[in-house]
């Protein structure tokens, strides 16, 4: 069956379902922590072993072919094919990810140690979006709008108050290891991971399912070499420690890099359609979800009980709401546009694209055939931002005969 | 495989029927609604050209359609 949605929808729903499972399997590792592996370091080197042969096993099961197109194409990112080899141009940004993802690993573990409460944990770790704030307009060379500002500092304000905890309490030790090792850990990984979404392999875009795969792989490497120096260092034996809690709680283990398996490849996907910060932020939303799964250990006496005080559920509730409604104003305020160019005749179009490329907010440039030469997508916030970064840089280009600026008003992606 | 873009005119009144009916059209990349002298940009992703003259066959047979014009795509640069 063909599926054509629009493009937004599918990103939120990308969005919005890796969140689910990830505040699922927070309840999951708040269970493993606490009653199997309670080392940190062992259980962050566990998760990347066992993690291996889980996304081998998933990896080759999406690429068993459906009529023409495997599992995975048709139903999760249709940039896959099958499970590949990594590419050498992949290698040095994988071993970026992977070292991201190790360090934010073992931090999230050690967080667990010190609060095992999931719904205090995640909405922390939500802050990160601050940091890809500030790399992409590094990035970009811009500066963020005022709605995007303000839609930032909504969405923070709002998971500082929904990271309250039911119970109250705030450690600042479990603060220190959320803002120097998780969130930059973090920022590292959904840099480069999303790098990666936007290569090109074999003319199409890369897919997340094996960025996931060879991610893992990687992590593992990096992390069993962090940890190999940490126990030189302190002459403790985590290393060992996490390769017999691997084969010990194996099944366990199992099931939690099955669900980050699929919450990192829905996410993945939603960073190869919208801004990292976007993404992160509609992730966020796994603070609501939490909660129920913090509740259910709690009753199960997994964790310990905690005083439900209406107070701080309401200002909870207040913080998710402000959360939620940053993240639409967020995204409300995203202009797309077409441009369709006529070129001087005598001037060459490949120069002229390369050069309209150069353009930020130049999302794609095509050489066409037909009444027109060249036709651009633009991406910018607002339509005042686009007559200031593009509009005006046109008036400049000699090679242009004539312009069409068309705004697009709703749009659908066939996924 | 060849790209192309398809910018589409239609009669005022019939744009949420003959939107409908290009969802249904296979080898259709993405439909953006837009604003300006078209009214609709479709992105177009087939085998061949004959796949691509049956795209815009039926994209002409939808009521509605005043006029098409097809840009295939040469070359593309990407984010």
């Amino acid at each position: 069956m063909r599926l054509r949605i629009r493009k937004k929808y599918l990103f939120y729903a990308l969005a919005f379902s890796a969140a689910i499972i990830s505040a699922i399997n927070s309840g999951l590792d708040a269970i493993v922590s606490n009653l199997y592996i309670s080392d940190p370091w062992a259980l962050g080197l566990s998760i990347f072993l066992v993690g291996i042969p889980v996304s081998l096993f998933f990896a080759l099961l999406l690429s068993i072919k459906h009529k023409d197109k495997s599992i995975g194409e048709r139903f999760i990112d249709p940039s896959f094919k099958r499970i590949r080899l990594i590419k050498k141009e992949e290698l040095k940004y994988q071993i970026f990810a992977a070292f991201g993802n190790g360090i934010f690993t073992v931090g999230y573990f050690a967080l667990f140690a010190i609060i095992n409460d999931p719904s205090v944990i995640l909405p922390f770790s939500q802050v990160v979006i601050l940091y890809l704030v500030v790399i992409e307009s590094v990035n970009d060379k811009d500066v963020p709008t005022l709605a995007e500002l303000q839609s930032i500092i909504i969405v923070t304000f709002g998971a500082i108050l929904g990271s309250m905890s039911l119970s109250g309490n705030i450690n600042i030790e479990s603060l220190i290891i959320v803002f120097l090792i998780i969130n930059p850990g973090w920022v590292i990984l959904t840099v480069y991971q999303r790098k990666l979404k936007w290569m090109k392999i074999n003319n199409r875009y890369n897919d997340s399912i094996n960025i996931r795969v060879w991610n893992v792989m990687f992590s593992f490497i990096l992390t069993a070499i962090m940890i190999f120096i940490y126990d030189q260092f302190t002459r403790s034996n985590h290393l060992m420690v996490g390769f017999q809690e691997s084969i010990d709680h194996f099944v366990w283990v199992a099931i939690i890099s099955t669900g980050a398996f699929f919450a990192i490849i829905l996410y993945i996907r939603a960073l190869g359609i919208g801004k990292a910060s976007i993404a992160q932020a509609i992730r966020s939303s796994t603070i609501i979800f939490s909660i129920p799964v913090s509740i259910l250990i709690a009753h199960l006496g997994i964790i310990e009980q905690f005083p439900l005080d209406p107070n701080l559920l309401i200002i909870k509730i207040i913080g998710i709401s402000i959360m939620v409604l940053g993240i639409i104003s967020f995204a409300l305020t995203l202009v797309k546009s077409y441009i369709f160019i006529k070129v001087r005749p005598g001037i060459s179009i490949e120069k002229t694209m390369d050069e309209l490329w150069k353009i930020r907010g130049v999302s794609r440039v095509c050489a066409v055939t037909g009444e027109y030469d060249i036709v651009l997508k633009i991406h910018t916030r607002t339509l005042v931002k686009g007559y200031e970064k593009i509009i005006k840089k046109l008036g400049d280009f000699k090679a242009i005969k004539e312009y069409k600026w068309q705004s697009v008003l709703k749009e659908w992606e066939d996924i | 495989m060849i790209n192309a873009y398809i910018l589409i005119d239609l009669k005022p009144g019939n744009s949420d029927k003959a939107i409908s009916e290009m969802r249904k059209i296979p080898n259709i990349a993405k439909i953006s609604v837009v604003a300006g002298d078209f009214d609709i940009v479709v992105r177009v992703h087939v085998k061949n050209l004959n796949n691509l003259l049956k795209v815009t066959d039926k994209i002409h047979m939808i009521k509605g359609v005043i006029k098409t014009t097809t840009q295939i795509i040469e070359k593309e640069l990407s984010l």
